[in-house]
């Protein structure tokens, strides 16, 4: 009896569980509430996109989910930890790549891994493994500077990836690339949300790139930031873009934006 | 091949450009000197120069000064800019640490270094101990400066790289904070090295004694004992070393800041 009085969420493990979080930003002396009483749960494994205009708060939602900022009030869980600082638990990729100028694409991999207990020889492995993943064999030895933004961004995938997070948070990762580049990694992203099956949450503009990944698209709204409507896209991975149902779901996504 | 040369004869002919004004120069000198134009006591032909270097080198009285001047201008050099990376660092990381310092060592940079000499030669006599002292203060404060500001000016992105790969406090210094502010620290080892030399020709030749124990005691002494003599053939040798010695331990700095921050001259 009490078994199945146990709701859905408890019975099956929440990667993400965030409860009625609220944070606000002081700007010239004004409160901005960035986020007012979210709660979200995400599943292990699933694919989870946040949508909204500018100002909605999906940015500051992922900062919290990685540890880099605190809430004002309420909880974020991760796999039933409360999330107070960076974890190795959880990686992050930036719309800036943020890889660090005066390392290689090794290095700069390697790094993330500074305080895995593993032997140098084993996170080299790891590191090349990567490297072949995100498709930048070659590059190995080269700096940021000598990489273009797509090249970039997947180093920084790769960074991401290396301490084997269980959750991977995304912050528009493909926001600074053009069309062509974006959709190349968004299928690679397609393929190794496939192949490592973690978590992924993952911030964007892009409705198209939501539908194409996503298990669950959350549609937030700003002032205060909240979530509106969470819509499922119950449909099978790869997708067609120009398949009549991801259209229909795009179109009530863009809808909700208040775009048509 | 063609292309190269060409651009290569660019490079000479800007070369050539540069030296017109001193071969000017010499020749109006070579001029006025032969020709009894100025007074010769002051006003010394370029041969009595190069007699006088002939003679300088081959006694070794210019070469042990240049020696005693680069050894002594390196360690009060290496001394201050010691001090002043591992002052500065932490006062770049610290708000505390920095309004704690701040103010009296921005008091203290106010003072002209050769203000000092009165006051360190009360403490530490005119020796060597002061001499370095002086270098060293000179050298200090640019580097503190620098890298108290490379360390503040840490963007806060490749700060949160160290947080996220849950790097501990040294290590986010060691492997975020100190390479990101390299380049800024490296140009205060230049600037630095800049004043450390004006330093030690200021030491030398304000405190150095004299023509009492002149050769062997670094080119401001040499300059310092020269004119004592009336050798003013000697003091033109001694000003032509200095500036070569200069010239020389600057490049060299400058290489090997450009070989430390070779990331940033992407």
């Amino acid at each position: 009896m009490a078994i199945a009085l146990a709701p859905d969420s408890l019975t099956r493990t929440a990667a993400v569980e965030i409860r009625a979080v609220s944070k606000s930003f002081l700007v010239d002396g004004n409160a901005i509430h960035a986020l007012q009483s979210v709660s979200l749960s995400v599943a292990d494994g699933e694919f989870v996109s946040l949508v909204g205009p500018s100002g909605c708060g999906k940015s500051t939602l992922l900062r919290l989910l990685a540890g880099l900022d605190a809430p004002d009030s309420g909880h974020l869980i991760e796999h039933g930890q409360p999330i107070d600082k960076p974890s190795l638990a959880r990686g992050i990729v930036f719309q800036d790549h943020r890889l660090l100028p005066w390392l290689t694409v090794e290095q700069n991999i390697m790094l993330s891994m500074k305080k895995q207990p593993l032997a140098i020889a084993q996170k080299a492995e790891i590191t090349q493994e990567l490297i072949s993943l995100v498709g930048l064999d070659g590059f190995e030895k080269a700096h940021p500077h000598q990489l273009s933004g797509g090249m970039s961004q997947r180093a920084a995938i790769a960074r991401g990836l290396a301490p084997n997070p269980r959750v991977l948070l995304l912050d528009e990762p493909f926001g600074a690339l053009d069309s062509l580049t974006r959709s190349h990694l968004q299928t690679e992203l397609l393929r190794i949300w496939e192949h490592e099956r973690i978590t992924m949450l993952m911030v964007t503009h892009d409705v198209e790139e939501a539908v194409y990944l996503s298990d669950r698209i959350v549609v937030m709204e700003p002032r205060p930031g909240r979530i509106s409507r969470i819509v499922d896209v119950p449909l099978a991975k790869p997708r067609r873009r120009t398949d009549p149902a991801f259209v229909a779901i795009k179109d009530e996504i863009l809808e909700l934006l208040g775009v048509h | 091949m063609s292309a190269s040369t060409s651009s290569h004869d660019g490079v000479w002919a800007d070369r050539l450009r540069g030296g017109v004004i001193p071969l000017v120069l010499l020749l109006a000198w070579v001029f006025a000197a032969e020709t009894g134009l100025g007074n010769p006591q002051i006003f010394i032909p370029p041969s009595a120069v190069v007699a006088a270097a002939i003679e300088s080198i081959g006694n070794g009285g210019v070469t042990a000064a240049i020696v005693a001047t680069i050894l002594r201008a390196l360690s009060g050099f290496a001394l201050g800019a010691l001090l002043g990376l591992l002052i500065g660092v932490p006062l770049g990381l610290s708000g505390v640490a920095r309004n704690v310092l701040a103010p009296s060592l921005n008091a203290a940079r106010q003072v002209a270094l050769f203000a000092w000499i009165p006051l360190l030669s009360a403490w530490l006599g005119t020796g060597e101990t002061m001499k370095i002292a002086l270098i060293a203060l000179g050298a200090f404060f640019p580097m503190l400066l620098n890298a108290e500001a490379g360390c503040r000016n840490v963007p806060v992105p490749f700060r949160e790289v160290g947080r996220l790969a849950e790097l501990n406090p040294s290590e986010q210094v060691r492997y975020i904070i100190l390479p990101a502010a390299a380049p800024v620290i490296i140009s205060g080892l230049e600037m630095s090295f800049a004043t450390a030399w004006l330093g030690t020709i200021g030491a030398e030749y304000l405190i150095g004694t004299g023509y009492v124990n002149g050769a062997g005691d670094g080119l401001g002494v040499f300059l310092a004992a020269s004119r004592e003599y009336g050798r003013m053939d000697l003091v033109i040798v001694g000003i032509i070393a200095l500036a070569i010695t200069g010239l020389v331990l600057d490049r060299l700095i400058v290489g090997i800041s450009k070989r430390l921050s070779s990331w940033q001259s992407h």
